[in-house]
C-alpha cells in the first residue's frame, strides 16, 4: 500500500447472478483528492461504493480504505468513513438533530463535540430553525440535505457521497456543490455522479465507468482535450449569401445553417477568419463562439452513447 | 453502548406512531376479550397422581406396583408414607391428586372386607376425579381378582378458583396473544432495510448485536404491558391467581422476549413487509394449536406431542397454569423457565448470526 493513497482498489469486481456489475476495477485516490466517478444509471457506480464501505463482498478483488483491507478489516474502515447512501436514508419520526445524533453517538462522538458539530451543520445546510421537527414533514431537498449531512456529521476522514444532488433544485445543488467543494482537502471524497456539471465542477479527478468499467480517468480538461480532435464554432448570423456558404463549405468539413444559426465543426477553426470572411460577404454577425468540448461529448465519443437517457 | 443508541431511535420510532402503538396494544386486549367470550367448554389437566402408602404391607406395595404399571395413570414419585407430606404438595401445586391407601388396607384384603380408599385432590380441577375414580376401581377389581366393597371417598382440598375454565384459557391465550407480536416486531427492520436506511447504520461501527438488541429494545415496554393487560383483563374474566403472580408475569414477559427474539429472525431474513408479517402465521397457528393453548395436549399423537413439547410455546403456558392455578413455586417450575430462557438464548444468537451474514451479502 503506498502511503500517499486514501483509497486503493485492486481487480475489484462484483457479479450478480452471473452479471458483471463491476468489472476489475483498479483505482488508485490521493489523499485529501475529490474523485468522481461518472457513468449513466447502472454502469456499476453504486455497487463499487457499496463495496468500499462494506456493505457487499467482492466477488473477486480486494479494495484497501486507509490501509485497511474491505474483506478482512470491515469494522476498522467503518470508524473513519461516513457515507450518503443514493437514497434519503433518513429516521422520519426523528427530527434532524436526533438523526445526526443517532449517526455520531453510533461513531462514538463526544456528547459536545458532536452538539457543536451538528449545530455547525444545520446552520450551514440552512436547517437550523427547523431542528425539532419530525423529518417526515420536510421536502425532499430538506431530506436530502439532512441526509447528506449524516454522512459529515463525525468528521470523516473518507467520504463516500452516492449520487449527492439527486433531487435537488439547481439552487440547493449549487449550494451543496459549494459546501461539498469547501470539504476538499480536508478529506478524501469519492463521489458518484451522472452530471457531467458536477463532476466537472467538483472533481480533481473523474473516472467515466460504463458497463462495470473504467473507460477513462483524467482531470475534467485532461478528458475533455485528449479525446476530441474536433472543434465546433456557433456563430448567429443574418443575411447570408449563397455564396459565402458555399466558400465556407469548401473550406470547412461541417457546416449546417439552422434559424439564422450557422454551426461549423472541423478539426481547427480559426475564429478571426471565418467572422472576416462574413463580414466582407455582407452577413452580420450578431454573435459567435468556439463551442467547449463537455464530458457529455466525451462519455458519447468514448462509449458511443448518451450519459442521460 | 450502540445497541443503545440504534434502540433510542427505535423507541422514537414506534411511540411516535400513533397509529402502529395503537395496534400493538391494543391487539392483546381485543384479543382476550374475543376469544376469552368465544371460546367454551370444559379442560382436563394431566392425570398425573401421587401415592400415599400408610398401610405399608406386602399387599399394599403390590397394589402399588399395579397401579403403577396402569397406562392411564403416572404414578408420581416418590411413594409417601405420610398423608401430611402428600397433603403439602398438593398445596403448593407439585401434585393435583394423590391415593391414600389407609392403615390396615392389607388386612382388609386379607380378610374380605369392605376396603376404603381416599382421593385427595386440588378443586381447580373438578374433573380430575372423574377421570381418577374408574380407573382405580378397575385397578383394585383386577388386583383383587374377587368383588370386594370398595368405597373411594372424594375429598377436595379448597382453592379459591372462581372459574377453571378461565384458568385454563388465559394463560394459553396469552402466551398465544404475545406469538401474534411475532409478526409486527420485524416491521422496523423490514422497512428500514427498504428504504436503505438499514445499510446506512450499516457503514457505522455499529455490530450486529447492536442491531439485534437495537431494534428489539421498543418491543420490550409493549410485551410488559401486553403481559400486564392479559393478566388484568384475566383477573376482570374471573381469573383466580393462586400463586405468585409475579412468577406467572415472569413466565409470561420471557415468551414474551423469546417472540421476540424470532420476530427479530424473521425481520433478518424477510426480503419484504409483507413477507415478516405474512410468513409467521404459517407457523403461529399450528404451534398454537399444537401447544395447548385451546385443548390439552395429552390428547394428542405422542408425534405432535414430542414437537410440542420441543418448542417453548408449551412449557410457558403449563408454567403460568400451574402457578396462577395450582400455586406451584419457582422450584417446581424451575425446568419450564431454564428450558424458556435457553429458547430465548438460542434464539437471540442465531439472529445476531444471521443479521452479521446479511451485513455482507
Amino acid at each position: 500500500m503506498n502511503g500517499d493513497f486514501a483509497i486503493q482498489t485492486f481487480n475489484l469486481t462484483k457479479t450478480f447472478n452471473g452479471l458483471v456489475a463491476v468489472d476489475g476495477i483498479d483505482l488508485n485516490i490521493k489523499k485529501g483528492e475529490l474523485f468522481a466517478l461518472l457513468g449513466p444509471n447502472g454502469a456499476g457506480k453504486t455497487t463499487t461504493i457499496n463495496m468500499l464501505c462494506c456493505l457487499l463482498k467482492p466477488t473477486s478483488g480486494t479494495a484497501q480504505i486507509m490501509g485497511y483491507d474491505i474483506n478482512r478489516q470491515p469494522f476498522k474502515i467503518k470508524e473513519i468513513i461516513g457515507v450518503s447512501p443514493q437514497e434519503t436514508a433518513i429516521s422520519e419520526r426523528l427530527n434532524p438533530q436526533e438523526n445526526l445524533n443517532l449517526i455520531g453517538e453510533l461513531h462514538g462522538m463526544n456528547p459536545r463535540e458532536l452538539k457543536s458539530r451538528s449545530q455547525q451543520l444545520l446552520e450551514t445546510m440552512g436547517l437550523a430553525d427547523r431542528a425539532k421537527d419530525q423529518v417526515r414533514k420536510f421536502s425532499g431537498g430538506m431530506k436530502r440535505r439532512l441526509s447528506i449531512m449524516m454522512a459529515l456529521v463525525h468528521n470523516p476522514e473518507i467520504l463516500f457521497l452516492d449520487e449527492p444532488t439527486l433531487g435537488l433544485d439547481p439552487q440547493a445543488r449549487r449550494v451543496m456543490w459549494e459546501y461539498i467543494a469547501r470539504l476538499k482537502e480536508d478529506k478524501t471524497i469519492l463521489l458518484t455522479t451522472h452530471y457531467m456539471d458536477e463532476a466537472d465542477f467538483l472533481a480533481d479527478r473523474i473516472s467515466i465507468i460504463d458497463e462495470g468499467k473504467i473507460v477513462a480517468l483524467g482531470t475534467s480538461a485532461e478528458l475533455k482535450t485528449s479525446m476530441l480532435e474536433k472543434h465546433t464554432m456557433i456563430i448567429s448570423v443574418q443575411n447570408l449569401t449563397q455564396q459565402v456558404i458555399k466558400e465556407m463549405r469548401a473550406r470547412y468539413a461541417e457546416v449546417e445553417i439552422t434559424n439564422g444559426t450557422m454551426t461549423i465543426s472541423a478539426q481547427k477553426l480559426d475564429f478571426k477568419e471565418i467572422v472576416d470572411l462574413l463580414h466582407t460577404s455582407g452577413a452580420t454577425v450578431r454573435s459567435a463562439y468556439i463551442k467547449e468540448p463537455t464530458l457529455e461529448d466525451v462519455f458519447l465519443h468514448i462509449t458511443g452513447k448518451e450519459l442521460r437517457e | 453502548m450502540r445497541f443503545w443508541e440504534i434502540g433510542k431511535r427505535n423507541l422514537k420510532e414506534l411511540y411516535r406512531d400513533p397509529v402502529a402503538l395503537a395496534f400493538l396494544l391494543g391487539m392483546p386486549l381485543v384479543f382476550i376479550l374475543i376469544f376469552s367470550f368465544a371460546f367454551g367448554g370444559q379442560a382436563t389437566r394431566p392425570l398425573s397422581i401421587g401415592i400415599v402408602d400408610e398401610d405399608q404391607s406386602q399387599i399394599s406395595t403390590a397394589f402399588v406396583n399395579c397401579l403403577e404399571s396402569i397406562p392411564a395413570l403416572e404414578v408420581a414419585p416418590p411413594i409417601y408414607h405420610s398423608q401430611s407430606q402428600a397433603e403439602e404438595e398438593l398445596d403448593t401445586g407439585e401434585l393435583s391428586i394423590y391415593l391414600l391407601i389407609p392403615r390396615g388396607f392389607g388386612e382388609a384384603v386379607e380378610h374380605r372386607q369392605a376396603i376404603d380408599l381416599e382421593l385427595a385432590y386440588n378443586e381447580a380441577d373438578p374433573m380430575l376425579p372423574q377421570r381418577a375414580v374408574p380407573v382405580i376401581r378397575a385397578v383394585a377389581l383386577e388386583f383383587l381378582n374377587i368383588p370386594i366393597p370398595l368405597n373411594i371417598e372424594l375429598r377436595e382440598t379448597e382453592v379459591e378458583i372462581k372459574d377453571e375454565y378461565i384458568n385454563y384459557l388465559i394463560p394459553g391465550m396469552a402466551v398465544f396473544g404475545l406469538m401474534i407480536l411475532i409478526p409486527s416486531v420485524g416491521g422496523i427492520m423490514v422497512r428500514d432495510r427498504a428504504k436503505g436506511f438499514l445499510s446506512r447504520l450499516m457503514t457505522t461501527p455499529a455490530r450486529p448485536s447492536d442491531f439485534i438488541f437495537g431494534y428489539s429494545l421498543p418491543f420490550v415496554p409493549v410485551i410488559v404491558v401486553s403481559v400486564a393487560i392479559y393478566l388484568g383483563v384475566g383477573v376482570l374474566m374471573g381469573l383466580s391467581i393462586i400463586g405468585n403472580l409475579g412468577l406467572a408475569f415472569l413466565i409470561l414477559f420471557i415468551i414474551g422476549i423469546c417472540c421476540l427474539g424470532i420476530g427479530m429472525l424473521l425481520g433478518t431474513l424477510a426480503k419484504s413487509e409483507e413477507q415478516a408479517s405474512g410468513a409467521p402465521w404459517i407457523f403461529i397457528i399450528p404451534i398454537v394449536m399444537i401447544s395447548g393453548a385451546w385443548w390439552p395436549v395429552e390428547q394428542m399423537p405422542s408425534v405432535i406431542r414430542s414437537i410440542a413439547d420441543a418448542l417453548p410455546f408449551l412449557h410457558a403456558m403449563d408454567a403460568t397454569r400451574s402457578i396462577i392455578t395450582l400455586g406451584t413455586g419457582l422450584e417446581a417450575i424451575t425446568n419450564d423457565l431454564l428450558y424458556l430462557v435457553g429458547w430465548t438464548v438460542v434464539i437471540f444468537a442465531l439472529g445476531v448470526i444471521l443479521f452479521r451474514r446479511s451485513m455482507r451479502s
